[in-house]
């Protein structure tokens, strides 16, 4: 079992150092095992945390700590915290042409292995094939440029593809529901489900319920104004569903 | 000396001040049997660059394409691996094909033109590759192209010389059109002049430029794109659109489109941006475990590609790829 921590987790923006802090405070813990559902209104520091996990360079953490197994990941670069186990499914996924889908995630897997036992390729093709099949993605999409010109639900099927063949310890999945059709949702839920298990654990951040009748979280938490003011099992996201967030208690911000 | 032509922010008078060396080798062209290559141009020069360039070359060749060609062939010219060389290529009318000229040429102060010209109806796809490892270089590559005809042009410049490199497309004859990409990779200290230059002579002619430069370590790569619709050309379109990125603090790059539209029914537009490294991708990249230096020469290698999209010759590809991976693996260390 590998454990994910968040403790008392504050953010800035790094080049706005004057505006507020965005996380202000934010303590969470996932297991492998485990499936998190992360919810609130927009603007409240969902995406931020997702981010930060990850170390995009944008954000800045002014106090608390990050840690995988109870080793903090502060000080790794958002390439080593990949090959440590986490994985951000991202809500604007970046288009990059010259290198073919294929490439791009046989390469992922590559940089998981030491050089000398690098994925023989036709196993990883047979593995891509399958995994394909089972997000029922068009076998050319192997081989167009990464994210290029792909529509808004075949970049989030992407992203899941990714998942599904790195296999990584912790996703975060940031709005991965947001502008898929009903049937693209179940098709993404399949994958995310299929990786479920005591070696993955997963955070899923979503504004509505829908997806959580696909993929049943373990724990829903509700942040707002940059800390975490609920959590609960899937039963909250239902009734959240009815009452909406306004009435749950506000932030210092508000006050 | 006589007129040259216009290349802002690159110092042509000034490179063409020193003597051109001299011809020592000759250009190798293999073709199909029906392709015929002659010495000579037999044609003037048309301006000082020419004159220049011809007395640079001493000597050149002609090679021409006959009507109604349609050979998968491609002709493939190769530059002397050592001094100057000019090169007019003829292309005949209702003509299908491929050429593809190739410099890796050594030496110093070389000058070297390829002039090719498209008849009517002709379909040319042309792919220019510059690996030259000489030290100052002025390249002309220029084409015109009549009625009806049509050049598909990739120019990928991968040189170790620094120079200037007039890339120039005239729409001679009514509807004819032309695309030219241009992928550079400048490194070094590389001080490297595009000015690709399109002109719409003819009505209904359409003619578009697509450049796409990177630069690394202290280089300096100057992109002017002309486009140019004259009096007359109604109808004409003309586009352009050139775009650098910069890798490295002291890396300098100038993208300057300029347009000159002489008549009113017409359509033009351009776009150009200088930017440093996609920090976007990177960190796209990189969020998928692969390194800082994998992800940039992914990342360089998507942004040269909407330049060099139509190279089909996955050979070529691979080894333009490894220019890029090369140079960047210098440049690291």
């Amino acid at each position: 079992m590998s454990t994910l921590e968040i403790k008392n987790l504050h953010v800035k923006v790094k080049d706005e150092p004057e505006h507020p802090e965005i996380l202000r405070g934010v303590n969470l813990t996932v297991r492998t095992g485990e499936i998190h559902a992360l919810m609130g209104p927009n603007g409240n520091g969902k995406s931020t945390m997702a981010e930060t996990i990850m170390g995009n360079p944008r954000y800045q953490v002014t106090e608390g700590d990050i840690l995988i197994d109870g080793q903090s990941i502060l000080d790794l670069s958002v390439d080593a915290r990949a090959r440590a186990g986490l994985f951000l499914g991202m809500q604007y996924p970046a288009e990059i042409a010259g290198v073919t889908n294929a490439e791009f995630i046989r390469a992922a897997i590559n940089a998981r292995r030491p050089q000398d036992d690098q994925i023989p390729i036709m196993q990883f093709l047979k593995q891509l094939d399958q995994t394909m099949t089972t997000l029922e993605m068009p076998e050319d999409m192997a081989d167009r440029y990464l994210n290029q010109g792909f529509s808004g639900g075949e970049k989030k099927r992407n992203e899941i593809l990714q998942l599904m063949m790195i296999k990584p310890h912790f996703a975060l999945l940031d709005e991965i529901d947001s502008g898929l059709d009903i049937d693209a949702l179940r098709i993404v839920a399949k994958g995310v489900n299929a990786q479920r298990g005591p070696e993955f654990g997963g955070l899923i951040i979503t504004h509505y319920q829908r997806l959580l009748d696909y993929i049943v979280p373990d724990f829903v938490h509700v942040m707002k104004d940059g800390e975490i003011i609920e959590t609960g099992g899937a039963e909250l996201a239902k009734s959240l569903e009815k009452t909406g967030y306004s009435h749950l208690k506000a932030g210092e911000a508000d006050a | 000396m006589r007129e040259l032509p216009s290349t802002p922010k690159i110092a042509l008078g000034r490179m063409l001040r020193r003597a051109p060396a001299a011809a020592v080798l000759p250009v190798t062209v293999s073709a199909d049997a029906a392709v015929t290559v002659t010495p000579g141009l037999g044609i003037e020069a048309q301006d000082g660059l020419e004159d220049w360039l011809l007395a640079a070359a001493g000597t050149a060749v002609t090679v021409t394409v006959p009507e109604r060609y349609a050979g998968t062939t491609p002709v493939e010219v190769v530059g002397p691996a050592d001094g100057s060389a000019l090169v007019r290529v003829v292309v005949g009318p209702h003509a299908k094909v491929t050429i593809r000229d190739t410099w890796k040429t050594t030496g110093e102060g070389l000058g070297l033109g390829v002039w090719l010209e498209v008849a009517e109806g002709a379909t040319v796809s042309w792919l220019t590759y510059d690996s030259l490892a000489a030290t100052a270089v002025v390249a002309q590559h220029k084409a015109t192209l009549g009625a009806g005809a049509s050049l598909n042009w990739t120019v990928a410049g991968f040189s170790k010389a620094s120079g200037a490199s007039l890339i120039t497309t005239d729409l001679i004859g009514d509807g004819a059109q032309a695309t030219v990409n241009v992928g550079v990779l400048a490194s070094g200290v590389q001080h490297l002049g595009y000015t690709t230059r399109m002109t719409n002579y003819a009505r209904k002619s359409v003619g578009h430029i697509n450049q796409r430069g990177v630069i690394t370590g202290a280089a300096h790569l100057i992109f002017n794109g002309i486009g140019h619709i004259v009096q007359g050309a109604q109808g004409a379109d003309n586009q352009q659109e050139n775009r650098v990125l910069m890798l490295a603090s002291q890396a300098r790059g100038d993208a300057n489109p300029i347009l000159l539209i002489d008549e009113n029914d017409v359509t033009a537009g351009h776009a150009a941006s200088v930017t440093r490294v996609y920090q976007a991708q990177l960190y796209y990249l990189m969020s998928r475990g692969l390194s800082r230096a994998l992800a940039s020469r992914l990342v360089i290698r998507g942004f040269l590609e909407a330049g060099l999209a139509e190279i089909t010759d996955r050979r070529l590809k691979q080894e333009l790829f490894d220019t890029i991976d090369e140079t960047l693996v210098t440049t690291d260390a």
